[in-house]
């Protein structure tokens, strides 16, 4: 076949183009970091990497959402075990007023201290968590009880508040005041009393009275209310134990997944490097010899 | 038998002419060889009519003569090329403009549509644990914010760029016009100079580089036609060019091409006045390939909808844009009705932070539109499109007007976002989230789009849009293997070789020395004869 100068320069010029390009992508890759810039450079990669971004963030997401729940739960908790604290030193009062061992005066001081212990319990109910009150269901700009220990609001036991915590998986991270403090059955419960205060008004009633019998039987009452706080301590511990796992697991979760999404978008820095290299070397040899092939033509030996 | 007294003389002479207009044709050769489109010439020489001698000696040899210049230039390479050069130019500006086009959403990124749709479900989440909270409801409107000016950005930088393709239409039609018009003149000159039996060599090079240039632009079919014969015993032919059957070049008569601007709109999401490219004398036109082609369907395409072209281009994008764009809005401010028949509640049916028991849900929709004046419409203005009764509102008439470049939050939520945004599930409860739990959980829906959750749509579209650009890419790179294959054989057979022709210096040189010393020895031999000879 016949070949011409121009022939030698345009091949010349189209191979040094091809191999320049293939030189430019690998730069790229390396300067990046990523495999691909565009998605047409390999829309399988491009579209996997959308996905595997979506469940990292959303992960990230999950494990913010885990911290503000135990945030909430663990003063949940704390409260909780205050009134179990204040509930056991009324129990232990009782029982010192009870045994007869008590002159009328002690009962006196006993009834001050119930009084005291009656007034903290109220504060406890009305626990706040970042501005807002922590056993009042859905109303949380609301405080549970007023100073008479009757209900200000009505909560039911539906007003749990869920956090997301996974796709598809949430976890109730509130008590509600009805669970905790009211004992009946009535839906609306605005204006009741609370079953806890109930308690000690009987109670300061029966020290009022002087009577130990009196004084004595309230043990039973004490007791159901300090197992009901326990039961819902259990509950609360339980969930915790549930947020404490799902933590562990997002962040393991957390791992993998970037793990993976790195994988699929990002270059291996010592393959591009190679591959750099082996292509400047083409590219330096396909300009070496192609400088020695286009430049000499017959003119340069006729003299 | 004696010959005339200077026929050796003429004999040298005649040498010395062919091996001058040899050189001239080595020079012209040498000169053009960058010439872009030029092909190389050749002297064609051949011993001149010899004189018949009576005497049955045979024939006396009397020189050489040039019998013509041929041009080197084979035209079925011709046709090759401009059959392939037309997908070449189309694919190429399919490849480029779909570069720019992935640029646009500039995915993956962490600034793309995923990660605004990733950030706006982030900030309902934070809502979500502290939902009464002044920072997160105005951060929710933030991220919304942010997630209506993407559209709105996109869909404007989709206009940019549909204006833009139209003004190269436009040029493009203008080019072809005036190729048109030098190819006639061309054909004019050509057909002048050969009616008297020469080839046109040099003009007919001029006039086969102009066709490749319009080959490349739009497709076309190129050849000579024969009408008969001229006076001088050759065939009369006259150049053709057409275009899909119809000539736009006929000799030395052009038809133009137009670019009429449309009363309509082929599509609804193009912007308004396209150009149309049709014959100025009003005919229609069917372009199959070419540059010309390529901006038409990266302009026009819509992936067939509305007899537009079958390829997805801009005004596909912009359709599945609307579509994202209004299907969210409406699930988000209405609820979406599950596959058993049960409506999930929409932002409208929350209740506001501020509402008290006994109220009624706030109606108020979360993402509305611009307005005629660019600011963002009130949901009370944007549910009155849709009726007047609350339970019986035509929600394809209120959301078939959002699109978008008009896609906006609410004035309510712009102006009030602390109280406005209703994600309570009861009135005065400003702890409960079971709408907003609603609106989160329509993240994971599959049934929101035909193509799944929002965020499979997202992806849905970027690998379209990834695959047609890898396509178009392959294309390009085979279109250019073969048209450089081409082009390389019509270099082989019409490109001027160094060597060669300096070979052909040399060969010429030394027949004219060699002339040139014939003349030299026969004018001594005359020298002898006249001067010598005789007295």
């Amino acid at each position: 076949m016949r070949i011409t100068n121009n022939m030698l320069i345009n091949n010349m010029l189209s191979n040094l183009s091809r191999n320049l390009n293939r030189v430019s992508k690998y730069q790229d890759q390396l300067a990046s970091g990523k495999k691909i810039s565009l998605p047409s450079d390999d829309p399988i990669i491009a579209s996997r990497a959308l996905k595997l971004r979506t469940d990292v963030a959303e992960i990230k997401q999950f494990k913010r959402n885990v911290n503000d729940a135990s945030s909430w739960m663990e003063i949940t908790e704390t409260t909780l075990k205050q009134i179990g604290d204040v509930m056991q030193r009324v129990r232990d009062l009782t029982v010192d007023a009870a045994n007869g061992t008590d002159t009328g005066n002690d009962m006196e001081k006993t009834k001050v201290e119930i009084e005291q212990l009656k007034t903290q319990m109220i504060h406890l109910a009305n626990t706040t968590y970042s501005g807002r009150y922590i056993f009042s269901g859905f109303k949380t700009d609301k405080a549970l009880l007023n100073e008479n220990g009757e209900f200000l609001i009505n909560v039911s036991n539906d007003e749990q508040i869920f956090y997301e915590i996974g796709i598809g998986d949430d976890i109730n991270i509130n008590v509600t005041g009805k669970d905790l403090f009211y004992y009946g059955n009535e839906t609306d419960i605005t204006g009741k009393k609370s079953g806890i205060i109930e308690t000690f008004d009987q109670l300061i009633a029966a020290l009022d009275s002087g009577d130990e019998k009196a004084v004595g039987d309230m043990l039973g009452r004490i007791d159901a209310d300090i197992d009901n706080i326990l039961r819902v301590r259990a509950e609360v511990g339980a969930r915790m134990n549930r947020l404490e796992l799902t933590a562990n697991r997002l962040e393991d979760d957390n791992i993998n997944f970037t793990k993976l999404m790195s994988k699929n978008e990002d270059v291996d820095i010592a393959e591009a490097i190679m591959n750099l290299m082996n292509e400047m070397n083409v590219y330096n040899a396909s300009l070496a010899t192609g400088a020695q092939v286009i430049q000499p033509t017959l003119v340069d030996f006729l003299t | 038998m004696s010959s005339s007294t200077f026929f050796g003389l003429d004999i040298a002479t005649r040498g010395l002419y062919v091996a001058q207009r040899g050189l001239t044709n080595v020079n012209h050769n040498v000169d053009n060889i960058n010439t872009p489109g030029y092909s190389r010439q050749v002297l064609e020489q051949r011993a001149s009519r010899p004189i018949l001698v009576t005497n049955g000696t045979g024939m006396l040899g009397t020189g050489a003569e040039v019998v013509g210049v041929k041009r080197m230039r084979d035209e079925y390479l011709d046709v090759k090329y401009r059959s392939e050069s037309q997908y070449y130019g189309e694919w190429e500006v399919k490849y480029t403009l779909l570069e720019e086009l992935q640029a646009i959403y500039n995915e993956p990124s962490n600034s793309g549509f995923n990660t605004v749709l990733n950030e706006f479900y982030n900030s309902l989440q934070n809502l979500s644990t502290d939902p009464s909270s002044p920072a997160n409801r105005a951060a929710l409107k933030e991220k919304a914010v942010m997630l209506t000016k993407y559209f709105n950005s996109v869909a404007e930088h989709f206009e940019y760029m549909q204006n833009d393709i139209n003004e190269i239409v436009y040029a493009k039609v203008q080019e072809i016009n005036s190729l048109a018009d030098q190819i006639a003149k061309l054909n004019q000159q050509i057909y002048n100079y050969e009616v008297s039996g020469n080839v046109a060599n040099d003009l007919r090079d001029q006039r086969g580089y102009l066709v490749d240039k319009l080959s490349k632009i739009i497709n076309i079919d190129a050849y000579e036609v024969n009408y008969g014969k001229l006076p001088n015993g050759n065939d009369d032919t006259r150049f053709v060019i057409t275009i899909s059957g119809k000539a736009i070049v006929d000799h030395n008569n052009v038809s133009h091409l137009a670019a009429v601007q449309r009363d309509t709109k082929l599509n609804e999401e193009d912007i308004p006045n396209l150009y149309e490219v049709k014959w100025a004398d009003g005919n229609r036109l069917t372009i199959k390939s070419g540059e010309l082609k390529g901006y038409l369907d990266v302009r026009d395409g819509n992936d067939g909808l509305n007899g537009s072209n079958d390829f997805r281009g801009i005004p596909y994008y912009m359709r599945k844009m609307d579509e994202f764009v209004r299907t969210f809005a409406r699930t988000f401010n209405e609820g979406i009705v599950n596959s058993d028949g049960t409506k999930t509640k929409g932002h409208a049916d929350g209740y506001t932070l501020n509402s008290k028991e006994g109220d009624a849900p706030s109606g108020i929709r979360f993402f509305t539109m611009f307005d005629e004046n660019g600011k963002p419409m009130s949901s009370a203005v944007f549910t009155a499109m849709g009726g007047n009764d609350p339970n019986n509102l035509d929600y394809d008439a209120m959301y078939s007007k959002i699109t978008a470049k008009n896609f906006s939050i609410s004035l309510d939520i712009h102006n009030d976002p602390t109280n406005n945004i209703s994600i309570s599930g009861a009135p005065g409860e400003v702890g409960n989230i079971d709408v907003l739990r609603e609106l989160i959980d329509l993240r994971h829906n599959p049934y929101m789009f035909n193509e799944g959750s929002p965020e499979d749509y997202v992806k849905t579209i970027i690998s379209c849009m990834g695959v047609d650009g890898q396509l178009s890419s392959y294309y390009v790179k085979n279109q250019t293997a073969i048209i450089n294959q081409i082009e390389n054989r019509r270099e082989s057979v019409s490109g001027v070789s160094v060597n060669e022709e300096i070979g052909n210096l040399v060969r010429y040189q030394h027949a004219y020395k060699a002339a040139a010393k014939m003349i030299q020895t026969y004018s001594e031999i005359l020298d002898i004869l006249v001067n010598r000879l005789g007295i």
